[in-house]
């Protein structure tokens, strides 16, 4: 069997032009802001090296850190909990089978959410679900939606306050700071969750609850990213909304 | 009731509330955030708003790193499956991909020739890319226009739409008429950008242009078939080259398509190829024939 070439040529394989064209990315990127998390860090770089020559180690870690998010995103998509399972592991052979042609223009993050988000989106569709972002515009964000109910404000003729508030929403006794919404509180978190409408209940799990970036989201989801933010805004006040109660201070 | 203090900024706070996430965010123009930060200076309602919002935020990320680890018996299993198929790994793979022709599955990383003589043999091998399209994968043909054509007619045919496939993304064609390097980058690209969004898997169906106008000398072709199983080898990728064995040459035939595969498929079968001669060897070879 003489099938393996030489290291060298692993590393060149094909054509010579890739890192003009990294760089070209990276740099278009810079240009809009942030770009945090748009292209794969050294650490994540060497982390792939380290899978390539076959460190069990680093792979361990790898699955340490994203498999309890990738299962949580899977069953966004599939409510059986095997068929998700079964999607994640496909996942983990999409990162062993290609990474070797991952070359970090996307975050290794970004990447290993979107080999999962694919395998998601198949399998769901071929078990006749409704898929966020499936479809022809799908990244469609529909009409308006007021954050806050119009009522809680003065209307846009008041003489005085046009337009401000007026219940506003009371003190809460914590400092932002550092606290968390108290244990028995989280249950209704996870409700207010599972209410959203789809697409936004997507946005929100990927940015707030797994830590993505919006940037990161929306280079996931194959969105805009002021679409990914305008689905972001109105699903984190949905669930502010749904917590008010708990959230004011002797409630 | 209290008495809310309005802002004196003339911003309501029906507007702010709608600008905190793309505050939080740090998306907003250096007016826009001023214009914020003078409205909470003043405004408690919307300072406790902003409050409500960043505990929330906050107890988002809670939940998320809240069950991280545990998975014993799973992590075990991940880890066999990056021993075992994982492409550090040397030696014949598990055959696990579906190939879409003759119920026979390949693994990724595969070179294949596929010999055909018949038309339905031909016709076949758009089953290659169905059972891609299927899998999710992205498909790339390279070949001459006469075989290209043919193979979007018979996915026509199985409805699978190989314009909204191009259109997604999903379908492609290199152009063989170009040098081998440039044949060879081409697909590396696809293959790349393909995998970069998340694509399991890409299949490479090739009807190479042998004697075909515009097409490089039969020398050039082979020197390009003797560098694909090197350079797809550990890419999520199989690449199947069609042999139309009534009409190309005996030569093309055996230095192609037999010496150039370490897979061949034949009437059915894909059979390991004792007669594959590694590239190095063989493009030596080739240089003596040709001095």
């Amino acid at each position: 069997m003489v099938r393996s070439p030489p290291r060298e040529m692993r590393g060149q394989r094909m054509g010579l032009s890739r890192n003009h064209r990294v760089n070209g990315a990276r740099m278009s990127s810079g240009a809009n802001a942030s770009g945090a998390g748009q292209t794969a860090t050294h650490a994540e770089l060497s982390l792939i090296e380290a899978l390539r020559q076959g460190n069990e180690d680093a792979f361990g870690r790898l699955v340490d850190q994203h498999h309890a998010s990738l299962r949580r995103v899977a069953r966004l998509y599939l409510s059986n909990r095997a068929v998700a399972e079964e999607v994640v592991q496909d996942t983990w052979l999409g990162v062993i089978q290609g990474m070797w042609a991952f070359e970090g223009r996307s975050s290794l993050k970004t990447w290993i959410f979107r080999i999962l988000i694919n395998h998601a989106k198949t399998r769901a569709v071929r078990e006749g679900r409704t898929v966020p972002f499936g479809g022809v515009g799908a990244d469609d964000i529909g009409g308006p939606e007021a954050a806050v109910s119009p009522e809680r404000f003065h209307p846009a003729n008041h003489p005085a306050e046009p337009g401000n508030w007026t219940s506003p929403p009371r003190d809460i006794r914590t400092s932002p700071e550092g606290r968390l919404l108290a244990r028995e509180v989280g249950e209704q978190l996870q409700k207010a969750i599972d209410a959203l409408p789809p697409n936004q209940r997507l946005v929100l799990t990927l940015r707030d609850v797994e830590g993505c970036s919006t940037e990161e989201v929306c280079n996931v989801l194959g969105i805009q990213e002021t679409n990914g933010r305008v689905l972001l805004h109105r699903a984190r006040a949905k669930v502010r909304a749904a917590l008010e109660p708990y959230l004011e201070g002797g409630g | 009731m209290r008495q809310p203090i309005g802002s004196s900024t003339g911003m309501p706070c029906q507007e702010l509330v709608e600008l905190v996430t793309a505050y939080l965010d740090g998306a907003l123009s250096p007016a826009d955030r001023e214009s914020c930060d003078a409205h909470w200076r003043t405004c408690p309602g919307c300072r406790t708003y902003l409050a409500q919002m960043q505990l929330v935020v906050g107890s988002l990320g809670h939940l998320g790193r809240r069950d991280a680890g545990e998975n014993g018996a799973e992590r075990n299993h991940l880890l066999d499956l990056f021993r075992t198929r994982g492409f550090h790994h040397r030696g014949p793979r598990e055959r696990s991909v579906p190939l879409g022709v003759a119920d026979e599955f390949a693994s990724p990383g595969d070179h294949i020739s596929y010999f055909w003589e018949s038309e339905d043999e031909f016709d076949a091998t758009a089953g290659f890319l169905a059972a891609g399209v299927e899998r999710d994968e992205v498909c790339v043909l390279l070949g001459h226009a006469g075989a290209n054509s043919r193979l979007l007619a018979d996915l026509e045919r199985r409805g699978l739409a190989p314009d909204r496939l191009r259109r997604g993304d999903r379908l492609h064609t290199v152009s063989g008429q170009q040098p081998a390097d440039a044949v060879l980058g081409a697909i590396g690209d696809r293959i790349r950008t393909a995998v970069d969004r998340g694509a399991p898997m890409v299949r490479v169906l090739g009807n190479l242009g042998w004697g075909h106008p515009g097409w490089p000398a039969e020398g050039d072709i082979l020197r390009l078939e003797a560098r694909v199983t090197d350079a797809v080898r550990n890419l999520p990728s199989i690449v199947m080259c069609a042999y139309d064995v009534r009409r190309l040459s005996g030569r093309s035939l055996l230095l192609g398509g037999v010496e150039c595969h370490p897979l061949t498929l034949r009437r059915g079968a894909l059979r390991r190829n004792e007669h594959h001669v590694p590239a190095e060897q063989f493009l030596e070879t080739l240089a003596l024939d040709a001095a």
